[in-house]
């Protein structure tokens, strides 16, 4: 078993211990860390939560667009630790999550995985 | 007809009903960072109250996050020939959890209190389907429009319960080639059910990206049942001008086969009936013109959240949710709609950003018009993740709900001065207020066999 230190930095810095192998709502719902969620299967983004350090696996998410995925929106519902993690949680994480359409359109490539048209290079992305 | 079943016996006995004097009302937590459970407001509507214009009382349900939005009862006058079946649950739908809520309105209508839970768990086992949306009764039984699968996929299908709330299964046939599901009405005189289309739960539940919307991840097609098969057997293509029909109406009238949607993103009202020929006919009858905005890119669609038709059939009104007003047409020719009445409430374009002393945050979003016609309630959120994305002070403000005065002789709309429920002040924290429905019906609830 893989156990990683994940660390809350709007939960006074607590840290908890988790398991790569379960998901991080799950490892912290049950060391009684107060969560919002919905559908527990990625495609509500009720459990958004923001990445400062580290790094997980959420490929089973489904609710994210690729501009929320760079800003490092994580859904803790599917999203699996790969490293040791540092998050903003619940809400207060959500500033950069929603955004209007008409004021702030989407690039090609920041839509949802399956319809993102990707960049050529990386260089594309600064302009 | 001497009848002691729910309801009434035609729209017209039903617009004699007495006045409202109880509304209730959603309202919700989810999505605000409020960790606390949405729950079902009974405000009060008696003018002569000393509660009047407050709320009285307060059901939370049983879990976090449910996001309720809209609801239906276990009973309509399309059983008013049933002695046996009353109008007292309100089944209260979670769209995010899809877990059902039961609430006894009838015990003590001032105080509603959970009659029985439905886990979305059970429901996703039992049929493969989440994302509760339209309940309507079908003669004793329930049906709700579920618009995805277990995961949140498009189509979904169709909820069936028996009247004891018991699941029977999946109440459709076939889903034919339908891409998305919404809201349905049905006409049993045409055998006819018609349905609408939003988008699958993945794509509309953590907000709109205006893009996916030619990735055609939204709907712009309306879907015509045979109501007794259970199946789908016609496709209207809106296109352009019925890009995410949402709301549909039939006229009260059974013997009508007029009907009405609202094309959310093209601001269109569709109009449908059925020739003499017998065939199934479409026109787009209203057209809201998009608003432009000094600052911003793309101009705003109006957003028609809601439609609703009076008892008597003779005026439509409906909602610009990012405009911020709500209209009145009277369709007693349903080709050639009159505006006869409009009313501003916040909106994004800034014509009336406070009413009666509180700051309207959001736009008109859910109405519900007393059987009578004259008294219209409207609510200002829409969905706990589009308010974040177009009215982001939702969250501090909360949502506010105001009624609208309607002359229902010469046409006209006024917002009442005395009524205003303020839901920035509810004592967990700012809430936001979605459907309402009285406990004698309303002008959304009933259908005639
Ligand atoms: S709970 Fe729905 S995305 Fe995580």
């Amino acid at each position: 078993m893989t156990m990683y230190t994940i660390t809350l930095v709007n939960r006074g810095d607590a840290t908890y211990q988790v398991d790569g192998k379960k998901t991080l709502l799950e490892s912290l719902r049950a060391q009684g860390v107060d969560l919002p969620y919905g559908c527990k299967y990625g495609g509500c983004i009720t459990c958004a939560a923001k990445i400062t350090k580290g790094s997980v696996n959420q490929t089973a998410q489904v609710a994210l667009n690729n501009r929320q995925i760079n800003d490092g929106y994580v859904i803790l519902c599917v999203a699996r630790p790969t490293s040791d993690c540092t998050f903003e949680i619940g809400v207060e994480s959500h500033d950069q999550l929603y955004r209007n359409p008409f004021l702030d359109p989407l690039k090609p490539h920041e839509l949802k995985a399956d319809v993102a048209t990707p960049l050529k290079d990386s260089s594309e992305e600064l302009l | 007809m001497e009848c002691c079943g729910p309801g009434y016996a035609s729209p017209a006995e039903a617009m004699k009903a007495p006045c409202e004097r109880l509304l209730y009302t959603i309202a919700i937590y989810t999505g605000t960072g409020i960790q606390k459970p949405d729950y079902l407001c009974t405000i009060d509507a008696d003018p002569d109250s000393r509660t009047y214009s407050q709320v009285i009382s307060r059901l939370e349900m049983p879990g976090i996050g449910d996001e309720l939005h809209h609801m239906g009862w276990n009973a309509c006058s399309s059983c008013h020939g049933d002695a046996g079946m009353e109008r007292k649950y309100l089944i209260v739908p979670g769209v995010r959890t899809s877990t059902l809520h039961i609430v006894d309105c009838a015990t003590d209508p001032r105080n509603p209190t959970l009659f029985k839970v439905i886990e979305g768990s059970e429901i996703k086992t039992k049929t493969n389907l989440s994302a509760p949306h339209t309940v309507h009764c079908l003669g004793s039984e329930i049906i709700i429009s579920m618009l995805g699968d277990a995961q949140g996929r498009a189509p979904g299908g169709y909820l069936h319960l028996d009247k004891n709330f018991e699941i029977i299964g999946r109440w459709e046939n076939s889903m034919g080639d339908i891409k998305f599901g919404y809201d349905f009405w049905y006409q049993p005189r045409h055998n006819v059910m018609v349905s609408s289309e939003w988008a699958a739960p993945n794509t509309f539940m953590p907000g709109f990206d205006l893009e996916e919307v030619g990735h055609l991840k939204y709907g712009r097609e309306l879907h015509f049942w045979d109501f007794e098969k259970k199946e789908p057997v016609q496709t209207m293509y809106l296109g352009e001008d019925g890009l995410i029909p949402l709301e549909v109406r039939f006229h009260h009238d059974p013997a009508s086969s007029h009907g009405f949607v609202g094309a959310a993103l093209s601001a269109n009202i569709i109009h449908w009936w059925k020739d003499d020929a017998g065939e199934w006919r479409w026109e787009k009858i209203i057209d809201v013109e998009n608003e432009p905005h000094p600052e911003w890119p793309i101009p705003i669609p109006g957003v028609i959240s809601v439609i609703l038709l009076s008892m008597d059939d003779r005026f439509l009104y409906f909602c610009n949710w990012l405009h911020g007003d709500i209209r009145q047409y009277d369709i007693s020719d349903p080709h050639n709609p009159k505006l006869t009445g409009q009313v501003w409430m916040g909106g994004l374009l800034d014509r009336a950003p406070v009413v009666n002393g509180v700051t309207v945050t959001g736009g008109p979003q859910m109405i519900q018009l007393s059987l009578d016609g004259k008294r219209l309630y409207v609510t200002t959120s829409l969905f706990s993740t589009w308010d974040n994305q177009f009215y982001p002070e939702i969250r501090t403000n909360g949502g506010c709900m105001l009624m609208v005065n309607c002359d229902t002789e010469g046409g006209g709309m006024e917002i009442d001065p005395d009524f205003v429920v303020d839901f920035g002040k509810e004592p967990n924290g700012p809430s936001r207020c979605h459907e309402t429905r009285y406990p004698g019906g309303d002008c959304t609830s009933d259908i005639w066999l």
